[in-house]
């Protein structure tokens, strides 16, 4: 009959080590489903999948914790040098996750992005001007490109201030495909009646469209009667 | 330095960090599954050896697992650890992102108007994944894998396969063996869970250098400065092979990405775009570090940006 093998102290046990390291990434992805900031970061779509990982995390954590505690054979398993490592660097960087949530700004990213290109040929066209989003008036404009058609038409939007080279600041969003990575901006130029607010600002704007000269000749222009500075949304980006 | 770009950095890298990491755990359960479902993995080495069949045997078991680039990295090692023909692996690992459901579907959602992507990206995948397995095989295995995934292979392999000199049991001077040494057994639900578990957390520390490495890149070069060369055929497909490297976005999304700026590039550039991201990007890089020795890794990224750059060429001559 073979010995019992001799189990390390508890802190030295590879088992017990690999389970911590496993729920402080099951914390960050459940932490991250639970305070909101996935709406900074992805999609809708992907959120419930992260929440999963988190839950499958969690549970796959719990296992290893148990049979390090009391499976004859994995509590007898020491942990490496190099895995006590892997438990300090991973640890390191989950506090900062937590630590320091996302606080990306707009402006920034989308300055350094090319525009959305992409039209889109759906309900856009039945709803009434003044229940169109920023992004249902970008699509609408680039499917039909003649201003003159939406001259005079009731506008109701709100985005960030997104600064523009050699031309007045645009009211913007982002579209988002997947993830923060692949966001490109949409944008309408605004006719400001003062000087226009700093980069990132929220704004919800109501006024009317008017056709101006700009840059690429003329062009629809945002005229707001009304200008409140608003927060961020809780779910800034559009998809 | 600017504040609001590091903010911007460390959004973009949780990002990119957050939205990879369900697919990895997706890839490790799968190789893990893989693991239990067949011990020894017999039928892995029932896959071909020739030189270009065994990549395609290897780039259709995408279609049976639906995971993107992540997620395959632990599904391909887990090939090669069971025995498979380097080649199969090889060819799983390089042509599987694109050649699964998942994608070929979000491929043709993002342009249901251009037809010939939706069969150049298939045909092409499959075209790199030979001509990488083909250029990778040049290389002896012990110069090409990780020294630690070489030794688990080694002993899922038939000793008449391993040489003399790299056998560490067997009987010197005995007949030639053809069969692995003993009948596999199915691996302990304890050691199933220790094997898993190990491999998720250091893929996951190889993914966050990558996502930081990708985050960083992106936030400091300008995206618009690669989209510029836009019309020009050869610079354009450069340019676009160069952001897919830079943007690292998995390949189920990819497309839509595309979509973006589809219009402002070359068609050969668009598809480049399509082909390399899957195959090698920031991102992955340090996941592929953990399956490829350095060597491996560099000649995939020079014979992989080579094939795309051909393939891009050819549609710009036939499309534009």
């Amino acid at each position: 009959m073979n010995p019992l093998p001799l189990r390390p102290p508890l802190p030295q046990r590879a088992a017990l080590q690999r389970g911590l390291l496993l729920a402080l990434w099951a914390l960050v992805l459940l932490r991250s489903s639970a305070d909101g900031r996935l709406d900074l970061l992805l999609r809708a779509a992907f959120h419930p999948l992260v929440a999963l990982a988190g839950l499958l995390l969690l549970l796959l954590a719990l296992v290893q914790l148990r049979l390090g505690l009391v499976d004859a054979a994995a509590a007898s398993e020491r942990a490496s040098r190099r895995q006590g490592l892997l438990l300090l660097v991973t640890a390191a960087f989950t506090v900062a996750a937590m630590a320091l949530p996302p606080a990306p700004s707009f402006a920034e990213l989308a300055g350094q992005r090319p525009r959305d290109d992409t039209a889109q040929e759906d309900l856009s066209f039945v709803l009434p001007p003044a229940q169109r989003s920023l992004t249902d008036w970008v699509r609408l404009l680039r499917s039909q490109p003649d201003p003159d058609l939406f001259a005079g038409d009731p506008v109701r939007i709100s985005g960030f201030v997104l600064p523009m080279a050699g031309e007045p600041p645009q009211i913007a969003r982002l579209l988002v495909r997947c993830c923060l990575a692949d966001a490109a901006p949409v944008g309408l130029p605004v006719r400001w009646p003062g000087p226009p607010p700093p980069a990132d600002q929220w704004l919800r704007l109501e006024g009317r469209m008017a056709v101006a000269s700009g840059v690429d000749g003329r062009q629809l222009v945002v005229l707001p009667s009304r200008i409140e500075l608003i927060a961020r949304p809780a779910r800034p980006l559009e998809p | 330095m600017n504040s609001a770009r590091l903010a911007t950095a460390w959004a973009l890298f949780q990002g990119l960090l957050i939205e990879a990491l369900p697919f990895l755990l997706i890839g490790v359960l799968i190789s893990a599954a893989a693991r239990w479902f067949a011990p020894g993995g017999q039928w892995l080495r029932q896959l071909p050896s020739h030189p270009v069949l065994g990549p395609l045997s290897g780039a259709a078991l995408g279609f049976a697992l639906p995971a993107c680039e992540c997620g395959n990295v632990p599904v391909a090692r887990q090939l090669l650890v069971g025995g498979a023909p380097l080649g199969a692996a090889l060819g799983f690992l390089f042509a599987a992102p694109v050649l699964n459901p998942i994608v070929l579907a979000s491929t043709w959602a993002a342009f249901p108007n251009q037809p010939w992507l939706l069969l150049a990206r298939p045909l092409g995948a499959v075209l790199v994944a030979v001509g990488l397995a083909l250029l990778l095989r040049l290389v002896p295995e012990a110069e090409l894998l990780q020294a630690d995934l070489l030794a688990e292979r080694r002993l899922a392999l038939p000793l008449s396969e391993v040489s003399l000199l790299e056998r560490r049991g067997g009987v010197l001077g005995g007949g030639a063996l053809t069969a692995a040494p003993g009948r596999p057994r199915r691996p302990s639900l304890a050691e199933l869970f220790r094997h898993g578990g190990n491999e998720f957390l250091q893929l996951a520390l190889l993914l966050v250098l990558g996502c930081l490495l990708a985050a960083l890149v992106q936030t400091f070069v300008p995206r618009s400065w690669l989209l510029a060369v836009g019309g020009a055929p050869t610079l354009s497909i450069l340019a676009l092979m160069l952001l897919a490297l830079v943007v690292s976005v998995c390949s189920s999304v990819d497309a839509f990405l595309a979509l973006s700026f589809a219009a402002q590039v070359t068609p050969g550039a668009l598809l480049a775009f399509l082909l390399l991201g899957p195959v090698i990007d920031l991102k992955l890089v340090g996941l592929l570090g953990l399956l490829l020795r350095p060597r491996g890794l560099l000649l995939t990224i020079a014979g992989a940006g080579l094939l795309v750059l051909l393939i891009g060429q050819w549609i710009n001559l036939w499309r534009l």
